[in-house]
């Protein structure tokens, strides 16, 4: 150990110097190499990639309608990455951005339908975006009491709760929060028009977008210029430090998981709000793993996150023109962002810092 | 006859070393360095920290590629890159930090080393072998004993068995061996590597202290700066000063003074402790009947073999562990909160290993000086780090160590130089009790004095000091009171002017009935 | 009823429980595979599919298990060559599986298939109570009741085993003795994977005799986390793996015995269970993690 330290500054003078150079041919070809191997996939399925890739950026950045799609698809992977790379920053992984979406927007919707019903946007809106922060507080604090308390790791225990938050989002719009007009189909009742998220005209793009972006503002000012950020960023350095420095770790662990339940929370109240006005079990369903895989393909940064959010909301989107204009099933393009990200991860350690 | 002599001593060479030179980067680790290893004898080589020691052994233990000359062995020359090889051609070593596993046990870790057999594990066997090695050369080694259960001479041992137990070997290099041993294992140590050489090894021994060089050696190579300085063989008479001269050329270093504290009347105690007992991560007992007073102004030694509780004992003095029985107070009070309750009642820390558990990779020195240092300034809900800087600038303490520039980020510095960080860090904080583990590990000659001076100086001006060191005179030298560790008890306080090395190195091995 | 959830524990358990003796080779070498639900999916799959184009269900196992090798690869090239973050890249890998196997597995949602079916030991399965837990079971579950004294045989007593262990400690000291670390561990990755894809043939082909999509339904994750659970013990993990079998099995059987409790509900269960018993175990004993391990989880491992 003590040698490398001695060793570290030789090193650092032709790394930066390389860093320099070598990185934008690899990552020019880290970007361009998973489309190439999709694309020789697809031929063996008779589809034509250049058209098929001039199809899926037409559909994103074609049109006003594309690129809100676009929007839309980015907003809740963005609000899930931060909910991934707050921890991340503090030296935990949070996967349980996909559990903490869904009773997030359970709780949204059990809110609007049962007591926000009769409100004025102004007034209900606010409430039920907290309701839906709460929701995703309270799944995101039993990974951290079963952390703090329990020495339990929270990788396994976020990633176990969200198979758990699916069965509960089944078990109520089975039951309590079943619309009763639904002839059977499990889903929730509607939520009243005035809950629902401003809409551009001519497009389905709320300000949930806004509201994600202005978030990610929050959380990297809070990182980068608060003591409170200072604390986060020991602690995710090197947690004996923090001890030593008389930081209250467990406390520091829990306030930074249940605060990033809250952001994938408030993204599956957007869902509720700005799309789907409607509780489904599948409300929100990979949201968050693309969250996660954003969030760590921007390094867990919070600016650059918006823009991973983007890239992946755009292949999400370009998903569906997929289906459409090709006739291949639209999780495809799970393997396309498979490959992408294998690219990225096989790549990605030598760029870092 | 000449030539049959030639003969006869050219056949006793297990190994020679021709002209090694190694070179990293600029820097000349070794040059055209000549060395014979006889059977049946042990060749110390001698020099400094840093005088190229441990790069020569590493290339002839096929660690490093020598850039220039050759290593001889049975009248050809022969490649030892990479060990695997040299460990074919009958080298084994002893490394100072042990290439042991804690989490398994002595059999598994001999099973690791010596891989004849195929797959299977012929359990029996080899600990039989081991118990034969072990008892042949007085090693008394468990076989079902986990590592992490054992002291350093134990584990030290362990890697003598696994060495000896590899089939063919015939050089042993010993790296620094007794670093780790207290007096009396030094001695038993010795003892063995006689009957090593009677056994006809050829033993080669790193070593800075010229006590054990004297007491064994058969020839001896002096070191300094990568390059030969002396060598001499019994035969031609060993004599230490001109062994010490070829060490250290013509330095001189201020030596480190402290003035005997008068002793009529007892300083005031900071912190005590009552009856306390610590138990350790695996559940087990570390110490316990626990009695301790700080005084102010005073510096505590602590002596112990390592793993004696050193670790333990300091985590709950800064409140980073709890004592499982027993009291712990601080002018009076019981502290409460945790460590930042420690850190509020004056007591800082300076930890055993401060690489990896205060240095934050990408964070300045600036940043590093916040945390348990100087207080973190506000500014609304950020931080002033312009009046932290002030503050860091204008610090004799920081100045006194040379620290480095406050941009510097610490995951450049080398170990003296984050030494010399945590301890500026804990010192501007004018802590009231101080406590500090292994602050001289590892570091150069200058440096060492320099921190030794400016702990002596603290504690003038009041501070109540704890020393862990594994250095005895070290502790002779700067404590008004020892105390040593030693069968999970703390025994003491002993005056250092009224005790000797001999008697705390008794004590550290056999504990109070000695 | 007893003896219906306690055959029904080992029919279900037995695809967590090979998934989980796989995921306990990988994590003794210290790299831990969330992508074992990946291998698990495409050995469901893989296995399925040969099993309906062969008709022959050990050529299926074959091929599942080698599927799920394959993916397994893929981590083990990302996160032993590139030195790619682990966790991040096991939950890609699951990502990425869910998408390949539904993609390619549109063709066989409808397919039947004999696969492989219960065979009552003679003699053995007419033990009263025990018999019919024991020894009325699919082949693929035979095979895997002498895995769990295998694999512990091979870690505690063979020097692979010591080799094993060590790799997922200190990886310098391998090093020291000449041996190759990296190449235990991409070892140590493939037979995981390759146990998981059994696995998930052992699900497809054994258990529910179907494919649908995404079936593992985070079997693998359990998988891993039984492993900790388990501090790394293969008898101890399959105990888990049939407390979780035995979770599961108790909801076919209240909803046979038509019990007014929410399906919902039951399915939570395992998990639930998986988590409870981490919590209990994990209170006590973290000194066991293998080291490299724990580097993992506290991200300061170098690879």
């Amino acid at each position: 150990m003590k040698q490398q330290a001695v060793n570290a500054p030789m090193l650092n003078e032709p790394l930066s110097f390389r860093s320099r150079l070598k990185p934008i041919g690899i990552q020019i070809a880290v970007l361009i190499a998973p489309f190439i191997i999709f694309g020789i996939f697809l031929l063996f399925y008779d589809v034509n990639p250049i058209a098929l890739y001039g199809s899926m950026l037409s559909s994103t950045f074609g049109d006003l309608y594309g690129f809100g799609e676009v929007l839309i698809k980015a907003t809740p992977i963005i609000l899930t990455g931060l909910a991934a790379a707050l921890p991340a920053r503090a030296g935990m992984i949070n996967v349980g951005g996909e559990g903490q979406l869904a009773i997030g927007a359970l709780f949204a919707t059990w809110f609007a339908v049962f007591y926000l019903s009769s409100l004025p946007a102004a007034l209900g809106i606010p409430l039920m975006l907290a309701a839906g922060a709460l929701g995703g507080a309270v799944w995101a604090g039993i990974t951290a009491f079963l952390k703090v308390k329990g020495n339990l790791n929270e990788t396994i225990s976020s990633l176990l709760l969200n198979y758990v938050a699916v069965f509960t989002v089944g078990f109520f719009v089975h039951g309590l929060l079943k619309d009763p007009d639904s002839f059977n189909w499990p889903f929730s009742p509607e939520i009243s028009s005035a809950l629902r998220l401003p809409i551009v005209n001519g497009t389905r793009l709320h300000v949930g977008i806004v509201i994600a972006v202005a978030l990610v503002l929050i959380v990297w000012l809070v990182l980068k210029k608060t003591r409170m950020g200072f604390r986060i960023r020991v602690l995710g350095s090197n947690h004996l430090a923090a001890e030593r420095a008389g930081f209250k770790v467990s406390w520091m662990q829990f306030g930074v998981l249940v605060a990033a339940g809250a952001l994938a929370g408030i993204a599956g109240m957007i869902e509720i709000a700005g799309i789907e006005g409607r509780l489904r079990p599948s409300t929100g369903a990979t949201y968050g793993y693309l969250g996660f895989l954003a969030a760590w393909m921007a390094w867990n940064h919070p600016l650059r996150l918006t823009i991973t959010a983007f890239v992946l909301g755009m292949i999400s989107v370009a998903g569906n023109s997929l289906e459409i204009s090709s006739g291949l099933p639209s999780s495809s393009v799970h393997i396309l962002m498979g490959l992408v990200l294998f690219f990225l991860l096989g790549s990605g350690r030598r760029l870092k810092k | 006859m000449i030539e049959e002599a030639v003969q006869h001593r050219s056949t006793s060479y297990l190994l020679q070393a021709k002209g090694l030179t190694k070179r990293f980067g600029a820097l000349v680790a070794n040059k055209d360095i000549d060395l014979d290893v006889e059977r049946g004898s042990i060749h110390a080589v001698l020099g400094e920290n840093g005088a190229g020691k441990s790069t020569l052994m590493k290339m002839l233990y096929g660690v490093y590629e020598p850039d220039e000359g050759e290593v001889w062995m049975d009248g050809e020359a022969v490649s030892l890159h990479p060990p695997v090889k040299a460990r074919a051609k009958g080298i084994g070593m002893v490394f100072q930090d042990f290439r042991l596993v804690p989490a398994l046990t002595v059999l598994d870790n001999v099973a690791l080393a010596v891989s004849e057999g195929g797959w299977r594990l012929k359990r029996k066997q080899l600990r039989e072998r081991i118990l034969q090695v072990s008892a042949k050369y007085g090693l008394s080694v468990n076989p079902d004993a986990y590592v992490w259960q054992l002291d350093l001479g134990q584990r030290q041992r362990l890697e003598i068995v696994k060495v000896l137990l590899v089939p063919g070997t015939r050089v042993i290099i010993f790296d620094e061996p007794t670093s780790v041993l207290v007096p009396q294992e030094v001695e038993a140590f010795l003892n063995m590597l006689d009957l090593l050489r009677k056994d006809q090894y050829g033993i080669l021994l790193i070593t800075h202290k010229i006590n054990e060089v004297l007491a064994c050696a058969d020839q001896v190579t002096v070191l300094r700066s990568g390059q030969i300085t002396f060598q001499a063989s019994r035969e031609d008479g060993l004599d230490g000063d001109a062994l010490i001269k070829a060490m250290m050329g013509v330095k001189t270093l201020k030596p480190v003074i402290k003035q005997s504290a008068l002793v009529e009347k007892e300083p005031a105690a900071v912190l005590q402790v009552d009856n306390g007992t610590i138990t350790g991560n695996h559940g087990e007992t570390v110490l316990q009947h626990i009695q301790l007073t700080l005084r102010q102004g005073e510096i505590t030694g602590v002596a112990g073999i390592s793993g004696s509780g050193q670790r333990e004992l300091a985590e709950v003095l800064f409140g980073l562990r709890q004592l499982s029985s027993g009291s712990l107070t601080i002018g009076g009070q019981e502290i409460k909160g945790g460590t930042r309750g420690f850190m509020e009642a004056g007591v800082s820390f300076v930890s055993e290993d401060p690489l990896k558990e205060s240095v934050i990779p990408g964070f300045t020195i600036l940043e590093h000086m916040v945390l348990d240092g100087i207080p973190m300034q506000a500014k609304g809900t950020g931080m002033d780090w312009k009046t932290i800087r002030a503050a860091l600038e204008s610090s004799e303490d920081a100045r006194a160590l040379a620290l480095a520039d406050a941009d510097r980020r610490a995951d450049t510095l080398s170990g003296g130089n984050v030494q010399r960080m945590v301890l500026s860090r804990a010192l501007i904080r004018r802590p009231k009790i101080l406590i500090i583990s292994y602050p001289s590990r590892g570091l150069d000659i200058g440096t060492t004095h320099t921190i030794q001076q400016q702990l002596i100086t603290l504690a003038e001006q009041g501070t109540a000091i704890l020393l862990f060191s594994e250095d005895l005179d070290e502790l002779f030298k700067l404590s008004d009171r020892l105390v040593v560790l030693s069968g999970k008890k703390l025994l003491g306080p002993y005056r250092p002017s009224e005790t000797d090395t001999t008697e705390i190195g008794f004590r550290m091995l056999k504990g109070e009935s000695a | 009823m007893i003896t219906d959830i306690l055959t029904g524990a080992i029919r279900s358990g037995t695809s967590v429980m090979l998934a989980s003796q796989g995921e306990l080779i990988s994590e003794r070498a210290g790299v831990i595979n969330l992508g074992t639900e990946g291998s698990m999916l495409g050995g469901a799959l893989g296995g399925f599919a040969v099993t309906v184009w062969t008709g022959n269900p050990w050529l299926g196992t074959l091929a599942g298990g080698l599927c799920g090798l394959l993916i397994s690869a893929i981590h083990a090239f990302l996160v032993l060559t590139c030195h790619a973050n682990q966790l991040a890249t096991g939950l890609t890998i699951m990502f990425f599986a869910m998408g390949v196997t539904s993609f390619f597995g549109r063709g066989f949602v409808s397919e039947q298939i004999v696969g492989f079916n219960p065979v009552a030991i003679p003699y053995l399965s007419e033990i009263p109570f025990v018999g019919q837990v024991l020894f009325n079971h699919d082949p693929l579950t035979y095979l895997s009741f002498l895995l769990v004294p295998l694999l512990w045989f091979v870690l505690f007593r063979s020097r692979i085993g010591v080799i094993l262990r060590a790799t997922g400690e200190r990886e310098e000291v391998l090093f020291a003795n000449g041996i190759n670390p990296k190449l235990v561990r991409y070892a140590a990755v493939l037979a995981g994977g390759f146990l998981a894809g059994v696995g998930g043939v052992q699900l497809s082909v054994a258990f529910t005799h179907s494919w649908v999509e995404n079936m593992v339904q985070g079997r693998g994750v359990v998988a891993v986390a039984l492993v900790i659970f388990a501090s790394w013990k293969p008898i101890r993990a399959m105990i888990g793996a049939y407390l979780f079998g035995a979770a599961q099995a108790l909801q076919l059987t209240v909803q046979q015995a038509g019990l007014p409790i929410s399906p919902f509900f039951l399915f939570m269960v395992p998990y639930l269970l998986t988590l409870a018993a981490l919590y209990i175990v994990e209170r006590r004993q973290r000194s066991q993690t293998p080291e490299a391990l724990s580097r993992v989880f506290t991200g300061t491992s170098s690879g």
